[in-house]
């Protein structure tokens, strides 16, 4: 029992991880709280859902379609709605909202709400280990998401794009100096983040079902992932993820389902009151705000 | 003159047309049926449909005879989105007002999902007096409240199963699965929501601890969960041999599909909404063979060959919409509270809501679910024989995608057989 919980405690990790990767690199590189991530991971699927079962595409073509156009989806909500508010953090977190919660509803609206609105797995079968069975779509997910790190650790220290990213999140206005047009690496990073929202949609809603309600739910862990590790840091988001997991899990197994809602939220508060820029985040401290 | 006259005469005949075609429209108005329900979720989709079907059926016959004209039906439907998980009940309520003083309907149909918007929205009918025949939200906490004041709450009435027919039908399966295997061990798993939690707690209370069964743990989830891998290793670890599982919510399915993935050695018997309909094999990856599951009442998604206007109904929802019906619960009693209505209505040759009331209460119809008649907390009455009252159906998913109904054994077509693995305890 312990081990077993254990197991699918870092496979929940990892699934916070992957949740939470896209909004922490739109943040830390263009300093927009995307709001409407949630928005985009639940597009996301659904596209995927729409290009397989009404357009009739083979299920790859149908994930690759529906990743291309949520990237390109972030891509115009910067040019077209973020642009204008750039710099003032109250119209950015608002219009992004507006923008999530348009999404979201018009789902609704339109009757996407249903068991029948799940993808299937990308990878078939289970198995037993360490006296547990566990299927290969979470170990998919465990791979998926160990590859993102890597993948974006990599990108940021050897690619021209990912040394501009990086630097325009140290510092914009020398990065302008340099040449860096911030407006194009804003919109580069918005698209980026609903590209990996994206991505994690496809991998992890095969072990539940597509739904609006699964947009904000998928927003608040985003955000508990990333305030707990602090914002814009990569490796707070890797180590927030694993306390949140296990907590969640271990809450579960130990205390009782009802219980693991609040441990996000709870965890959140508690972070907020001890180090509100987070475990490993870099906000100036009070005293130097003053 | 002459011209004058005529142009009068004209006049004269296009006054008569009008009046007259006034007059006739006036014959034909029809009457209205409000359909406040959750229309954004699969049985408030599917049960509004079968309203219309039935409405379409009616009216191709002439309509309802009241007194001595007939009148056509007509359905005005509002989504109150009260299953909606953060939707509060005043907001249910809010709708069901709305269409009480804005459509003026003869009748409410289908109705809330939530029992707690359910018993909420019972004093706002009362207040209207608009008789409302319920085939969702499933507490018998609204019956104790007619029983209690019958003169303000006769308006109201339930026709699909109400919680403690469902114990009833879980308690008969778990009984079965019992002799049949010896099992003794369950482990509950509930949404947590007002129905369920009172369907598990009768469960326990009025069958497993007085037939020799050991309850290894009960657990409740939120409405939206979707992750059960802990639940399941505890029903592992505790030894349990039955997973008695209770939930409506969409996500549920995923329950049955993870069970087959980690490969828990026990017997899942009890109600998943998504479980249903025939597209849940495909919707859950193949992965649910071997589950049996509780639909709340006959038509609803499943038919028997035994009773021929269940077999009916479904094949003309399919021909009408296109696709069959994948809800066990609503459909069948949602097309049946029309006929019941229709009958109540042309008894009382009236209106008025007290005499259709008064006609309700004598219902005697054998129809879709078989036979209906209310008892006096206004709940239609369910057993195990069609021909004596209404019926629900437990049937199994068999490996290759098929349904088994194996309960009540009226109507059985085969008995529940143990999923891969799993062997008897005797």
């Amino acid at each position: 029992m312990l081990i077993g919980t254990a197991i699918y405690a870092l496979i929940n990790s990892f699934i916070l991880a992957l949740m939470a990767m896209g909004f922490n690199l739109t943040f830390g590189i263009s300093g927009v709280a995307n709001f409407a991530y949630g928005a985009f991971y639940v597009m996301a699927a659904y596209g995927a859902w729409i290009f397989t079962h009404k357009a009739g595409l083979p299920y790859g073509v149908a994930v690759m379609l529906s990743i291309g156009l949520t990237t390109m989806g972030g891509a115009l909500m910067y040019r077209f709605v973020l642009m204008r508010v750039r710099g003032q953090t109250l119209s950015e977190v608002i219009a992004t909202f507006g923008m999530g919660l348009a999404i979201l509803e018009l789902f609704r609206y339109m009757g996407f709400v249903g068991f029948e609105y799940t993808l299937p797995n990308l990878v078939e079968g289970s198995v037993f280990f360490l006296g547990v069975y566990v299927d290969y779509q979470r170990l998919l997910i465990v791979a998926v998401g160990a590859l993102m790190v890597v993948g974006l650790w990599l990108f940021t220290r050897f690619t021209s794009l990912g040394l501009a990213f990086r630097g325009i999140a140290q510092d914009e206005r020398t990065a302008l100096t340099f040449g860096m047009d911030p407006d194009r690496i804003a919109t580069i990073a918005v698209a980026f983040g609903a590209g990996l929202a994206a991505i994690a949609a496809v991998v992890i809603v095969p072990l539940g079902t597509i739904s609006p309600e699964e947009g904000y739910d998928v927003l608040i862990k985003a955000l508990a992932v990333c305030i707990i590790g602090g914002l814009g840091s990569t490796g707070g988001v890797i180590a927030a993820s694993f306390l949140i997991g296990f907590a969640e899990r271990f809450t579960d197994a130990y205390i009782g389902s009802h219980w693991t809602m609040i441990v996000s939220l709870a965890a959140i508060l508690l972070v907020l009151a001890v180090k509100p820029s987070g475990l490993f985040g870099h906000q100036k401290e009070l005293e130097e705000r003053i | 003159m002459k011209r004058f006259g005529g142009r009068l005469s004209l006049a004269s005949v296009i006054c008569v047309a009008v009046l007259g075609t006034g007059v006739m429209a006036w014959a034909a108005e029809p009457i209205v049926l409000g359909v406040p329900t959750s229309l954004g979720f699969l049985e408030g989709k599917e049960s509004l449909r079968a309203v219309k079907m039935a409405v379409e059926e009616i009216n191709a016959t002439g309509g309802v005879m009241v007194g001595d004209e007939k009148r056509p039906f007509a359905v005005e439907s509002l989504d109150i989105r009260d299953a909606a998980p953060g939707v509060p009940v005043p907001d249910a309520l809010l709708g069901i007002e709305k269409i009480i003083l804005e459509k003026k309907p003869a009748a409410l149909l289908v109705g809330p999902f939530r029992s707690e918007a359910l018993l909420a929205a019972m004093d706002l009918i009362a207040k209207h007096r608009v008789p409302m025949l319920g085939t969702i939200a499933m507490s018998p906490a609204s019956e104790a409240k007619i029983k209690e004041k019958p003169a303000k709450y006769k308006y109201i009435f339930r026709l699909c199963l109400n919680a403690k027919y469902l114990v009833k039908y879980l308690a008969g399966s778990m009984a079965f699965i019992k002799e049949r295997f010896g099992f003794d061990k369950v482990y509950i798993l509930n949404q947590d929501v007002a129905w369920a939690r009172k369907t598990a707690e009768i469960t326990t209370q009025v069958y497993f601890d007085k037939a020799g069964w050991t309850v290894v743990g009960h657990e409740a989830f939120p409405t939206g969960t979707t992750d059960f891998s802990s639940a399941l290793m505890k029903v592992r670890a505790k030894g349990a041999q039955v997973i008695l599982p209770i939930f409506d919510m969409p996500q549920s399915g995923i329950l049955v599909k993870q069970w087959n993935g980690m490969k828990v050695p026990a017997v899942m018997a009890g109600f998943i909404s998504p479980l249903a309909g025939p597209g849940a094999w495909k919707t859950f990856d193949e992965k649910i063979g071997g589950a049996v599951n509780c639909n709340f009442e006959m038509g609803s998604a499943i038919s028997s060959e035994k009773m021929e206007q269940s077999v009916e109904f479904l094949d003309a929802y399919e021909k009408r919409w296109g696709e069959p019906i994948q809800a066990g619960h609503g459909p069948a009693p949602s097309y049946e509270s029309v006929y019941v209505l229709k009958e109540a209505i042309e008894r009382a040759g009236s209106l008025a809501p007290d005499a259709v009331v008064e006609e309700l209460e004598k219902t005697n119809r054998t129809g879709v679910m078989g036979q209906i008649h209310f008892d006096e907390g206004h709940q239609a009455v369910y057993d195990i024989n069609p021909k004596t009252a209404a019926v629900a159906a437990v049937f199994q998913w068999t490996s290759d995608g098929g349904r088994t109904l194996v309960f009540p054994p009226e109507l059985a077509a085969g008995e529940i057989q143990l999923p891969e693995g799993l062997k008897p305890a005797k």
